[in-house]
């Protein structure tokens, strides 16, 4: 019985239809050879829609004024999204890399924004700026203006014009000559990368030793005049406003219950004296320049965190903006131990302060050297605040300890900052950065962080976190960004050792050890090297967002991945997929090692890898390490008494001598549980994009508020 | 219709050459429908590409990265269905002696072989390019970037470059198809026929490869890849394939191989498949008692 009779008359049609049909998909075949697809012209999109690489757009200085620089967008042959470049030389740069066609492919298409009608300049201070961008053309249609005297943060900048006679213009106002596309491609510009964040990272912390040393220098320099209350004045605001400038308040053993203003360059030092406030507003203010606080103990903090004025003036703005201010109106009034508002070369030394609210709060520039500090914070972190809050001031915080309260550290648009030697238990987040660059974050212990050690908000550039012990924490690093550094740090037994949210960043020398998930790749476009970490003992050593396949590996070098080396194969020689079902359980399942010797792994091992841009959600290291880099690391992450601390600023051609190693005490946590909104919230932060990490955020900061 | 007699006569010999091959060919579809293990072939064969792609993973983004996971099963299992399809195109009517009747017909050997083969080429089509094409269908049909917070669009991926891969498919197959359809003019048994086909069918696939891996360790120049590589049908496959779909993601420029020396070489083999066959049917008989008179007279 045949379903079709081949002599019947239908059959005679089906093979007329068949004919029909062969011809025409001879006909497709032959347009699908005669179209070529390599010359598909996609139009250019909306430049917020793309994937920003390249210089920060939120550095400090960028959102302050009219300076810009200008953006390029690039379609590339294997990437499904479309990605946006600040700064033309970042874009240049990438091509002389190479990395970036091998993972993405050749540019399709570039396109540039163009100055001709947006009133083009120089701003005084040498930044590039313009009213508007006028129009997106294909980059090789424009002309380009270089070595003219506008500059970008980060150096040369490139302006781009639609018309040769308008780039011609400019440079008669502002130098330089004109090129093509063509010409521009061949230049070579001097791009700050994340290896520079890297070899200024020991620098930092020289220039931190430095700046404690100024302010010791400044505090003994000021010890002529001596003012005891008790003997002197009845009280410490007495005593401060008896003192002529540049004197030494010595506050003797005893508690002093009074709220304090200090108006005046003056050192206030006690021996085991207790300042207690009337528990509203803060204890001690501090409005005047090179003040010194020593040997104090503060108490009596008011509990208002921020102020709810402020919430409600700028509820109405949603945009990035109107949320910043929001922060700074909001985050910059509350209650603290200490305030200090425009107090340049502020020196707090030796003092703890108990409260609810906030330690220590800086704004307006009080430049701060905070050292041997301790805040006692609330026990549950959103019924208390931050240990020092930094608001536009560079502060310096070393050897300080804090315990509960929201955020240990808490620095907006602090750019210079550096927090180091300093332990941090229980908070919402140890250390938590937001439009602050240049930051160095180095050699501190994070203990039951429950949302994370470290983190890092908005698009901040040039930061470095290096030498950071974090454990028993929500995560251990998240820091978004461009151009970031993390290296040497040791994450362990978190639900996350590390997330590489930071673009065009290094993630190196890190060790993950018995966390849920080693590391996390979470930009959609990788632009980031990861290598040289170590993961052991993760209950999975790596996870993938949405987005291209990431490399983990540079020049052949790659991590160290526990379970790797299982195998009929040589330590190495073979990639693993630490997002691939088999390979993400070879160190907990021996079985797994014979699964992955099936021919179809084996294949499957052969396609990966292959047109990395256009894969997606997955993690390939193409050379494994056999060996741990770090495995005294490794052990000392597991023994819960240590501290560890790699001679990274030797390792990182440091110029200054290592100070004295901090003392290895061990530490308890307060044992809070989350609450699932905001376990769910950290876990979404942590997914998604930055930008929209940004977004999350505000709403839980907004909530804060209310 | 005006015309000499003699291109009158031309024009009505062409006809019938026509018709003849058009009987063989509904003869041998008639075959082909009825035989019902070639019905579970498609099926089988769209699990197994439904398969790769699923655990590819490929498919997910695109048509190229899709072409990429199924380039090396494609490799293996095409010459396979090819080979399953026309082992014993030929060797039936040999054996059950139709042929010879057949042949009491003014039925020419070479529109006999055409017959056959045109139809067993319209069976490839249906076993192997359909699910090839329903496969390409799915990754239309779900392709698409992982998030949509950001502006996408498809590089060079494009269902035309698929659409492509397909077209590489047919000739590829028919070279493959032709030549186990020599196999079974060649032999004289079924059991022959499966033994000579899995020969064939291995150097083939892996032995013209391996054949260049030796040449080149033995000092053949690299500049004589592109051409090497397009003699055989699998080096011609996968060097279009490269040059045309896969490349054209990352090289552009293309130099995978010699493209129109590959083009030659997966048409040569089909044409000298389909000419051994001819000729062994036409002239089997002949060298056979030649060949019996050579051993006769060596043995003696």
């Amino acid at each position: 019985m045949a379903l079709i009779d081949p002599y019947g008359d239908r059959f005679r049609r089906l093979l007329v239809a068949v004919a029909v049909l062969a011809i025409l998909g001879g006909i497709a075949t032959a347009g699908a050879y005669a179209a070529d697809p390599s010359t598909a012209t996609p139009d250019p999109v909306a430049y917020d829609d793309t994937v920003e690489l390249g210089l920060s757009s939120e550095t400090d200085e960028l959102m302050a004024g009219s300076a810009r620089v200008p953006r390029l967008q690039v379609f590339y042959s294997q990437l499904q999204y479309v990605v946006g470049y600040n700064g033309v030389e970042s874009f240049v740069a990438t091509i002389d890399d190479g990395r970036t066609e091998r993972q993405f492919g050749y540019p399709l298409v570039v396109y540039v924004e163009t100055f001709d009608g947006g009133n083009p300049g120089v701003t005084d201070d040498g930044r590039f700026e313009a009213e508007r961008s006028t129009d997106w053309i294909p980059a090789n249609e424009a002309s380009y203006v270089v070595d003219s005297t506008a500059r970008s943060p980060a150096g040369e900048t490139v302006v781009p014009f639609a018309e040769r006679t308008n780039a011609e213009a400019f440079t008669a106002e502002h130098g330089g000559h004109v090129l093509d596309w063509a010409a521009v491609r061949e230049r070579s510009f001097d791009v700050d990368s994340p290896a520079t964040v890297r070899s200024m990272a020991p620098e930092r912390w020289a220039e931190a030793d430095r700046r404690i040393a100024d302010a010791e220098t400044s505090a003994t320099g000021q010890s002529s005049n001596e003012v005891v209350v008790g003997r002197d004045a009845p009280t410490i605001g007495t005593a401060i406003e008896a003192a002529p400038p540049n004197a030494t308040v010595v506050v003797p053993a005893g508690t002093y219950e009074e709220t304090v203003v200090v108006n005046e360059s003056v050192t206030i030092v006690g021996d085991g004296a207790r300042i207690r406030g009337d528990g509203n507003g803060s204890v001690l203010t501090v409005r005047a320049s090179n003040v010194t606080l020593s040997g104090l103990t503060v108490d009596g903090v008011g509990n208002e965190t921020r102020d709810p004025e402020a919430a409600r003036e700028s509820a109405g703005g949603d945009d990035d903006e109107g949320w910043d201010t929001n922060i700074q109106l909001g985050y910059g009034h509350g209650d603290a131990g200490i305030r200090a508002i425009d107090a340049p070369g502020l020196l707090v030394d030796d003092v703890t302060v108990e409260t609810n609210a906030s330690g220590v709060l800086l704004r307006d520039g009080s430049d701060a050297v905070i050292r041997d500090l301790r805040v006692d914070g609330s026990d549950d972190w959103r019924d208390g605040f931050m240990g020092v809050v930094g608001i536009e001031s560079r502060v310096t915080v070393t050897d300080s300890r804090f315990e509960g309260g929201r955020d240990g550290v808490y620095l907006h648009r602090a750019d210079g900052s550096v927090v180091r030697n300093s332990t941090f238990v229980g908070n919402r987040y140890g250390t938590h950065l937001m439009y602050t660059g240049d930051a160095l974050i180095a050699d501190n212990r994070f203990r039951n962080a429950e949302f994370g050690g470290i983190t890092v908000m908005t698009r901040p550039s040039g930061n470095a976190i290096v030498g950071n012990d974090v454990r028993d924490s929500g995560a251990g690093i998240q820091a978004s960004g461009t151009r970031a550094y993390v290296g040497y740090n040791t994450l362990a037994n978190g639900r996350l050792g590390f997330s590489t949210s930071s673009r065009g960043s290094l993630y190196e020398h890190n060790v993950a050890v018995d966390n849920e998930v080693g590391a996390h790749a979470t930009t959609v476009v990788p632009s980031s090297r990861v290598v040289a970490n170590d993961f052991v003992g993760n209950d999975r050593h790596a996870k993938a967002g949405a987005g291209a396949l990431r490399v983990w590996a540079d020049d052949g070098r790659g991590n160290h991945w526990e379970g790797a080396n299982v195998g009929l194969h040589e330590p190495g020689e073979r990639a693993y997929r630490p997002t691939e079902p088999v390979d993400a359980v070879l160190h907990h399942e021996t079985a797994a090692a014979a699964v992955r010797e099936s021919p179809g792994a084996v294949l499957l091992d052969r396609l990966h890898g292959t047109v990395p841009g256009a894969r997606s959600g997955s993690v390939v290291d193409p050379s494994p390490a056999p060996e741990p880099y770090a495995p005294e690391r490794i052990a000392a992450a597991r023994d819960p008494d240590s501290a560890v601390h790699p001679d990274w600023r030797r390792e990182l051609g440091s110029t200054s001598p290592r100070r004295g190693a901090l003392d290895g005490g061990s530490t308890t946590g307060a044992t809070d549980t989350m609450n699932p909104h905001y376990r769910h919230t950290t876990e979404a932060t942590d997914v998604t994009e930055d930008r929209r990490s940004t977004i999350r955020l505000r709403t839980t900061d907004a909530e804060g508020i209310r | 219709m005006t015309g000499t007699p003699g291109e009158t006569g031309g024009i009505e010999r062409l006809r019938g050459h026509f018709l003849v091959v058009a009987a063989v060919f509904r003869r041998e579809l008639a075959t082909v429908l009825r035989t019902p293990g070639y019905g579970v072939l498609p099926v089988g064969l769209l699990a197994l590409l439904g398969g790769v792609i699923a655990v590819g993973g490929g498919a997910a983004t695109g048509f190229v990265p899709a072409v990429v996971d199924l380039l090396l099963v494609t490799e293996v299992v095409v010459p396979l269905v090819a080979f399953v399809l026309g082992y014993r195109a030929l060797l039936v009517d040999a054996e059950t002696g139709e042929l010879a009747v057949i042949r009491t017909y003014p039925v020419a050997v070479a529109g006999y072989v055409a017959g056959v083969v045109l139809a067993r080429v319209l069976a490839f089509l249906a076993v192997v390019v359909v699910p090839y094409a329903a496969i390409g269908g799915v990754v239309w049909a779900t392709a698409a970037p992982d998030t949509t917070i950001f502006a996408t669009h498809s590089g060079i991926d494009s269902p035309l470059l698929y659409v492509r891969f397909l077209g590489l498919l047919v000739p590829f197959g028919m070279a493959y198809l032709s030549l186990a359809t020599a196999v079974s003019a060649v032999v004289s048994s079924r059991r022959a026929a499966v033994a000579v086909g899995v020969l064939a069918f291995v150097v083939a696939v892996l032995g013209s490869d391996l054949a260049i891996l030796r040449a080149l360790a033995t000092g053949t120049a690299p500049s004589a890849i592109p051409g090497l590589l397009a003699l055989t049908p699998n080096g011609a496959f996968r060097g279009l394939v490269f040059e045309g779909v896969i490349g054209v993601a990352f090289a552009p420029d293309g130099g995978f191989v010699d493209v129109g020396r590959a083009v030659g070489s997966l048409l040569v083999w089909t044409v000298s498949g389909v000419a051994v066959s001819t000729a062994t049917l036409a002239y089997g008989d002949r060298l056979e008692v030649v060949i019996e008179a050579v051993r006769t007279r060596i043995v003696d």
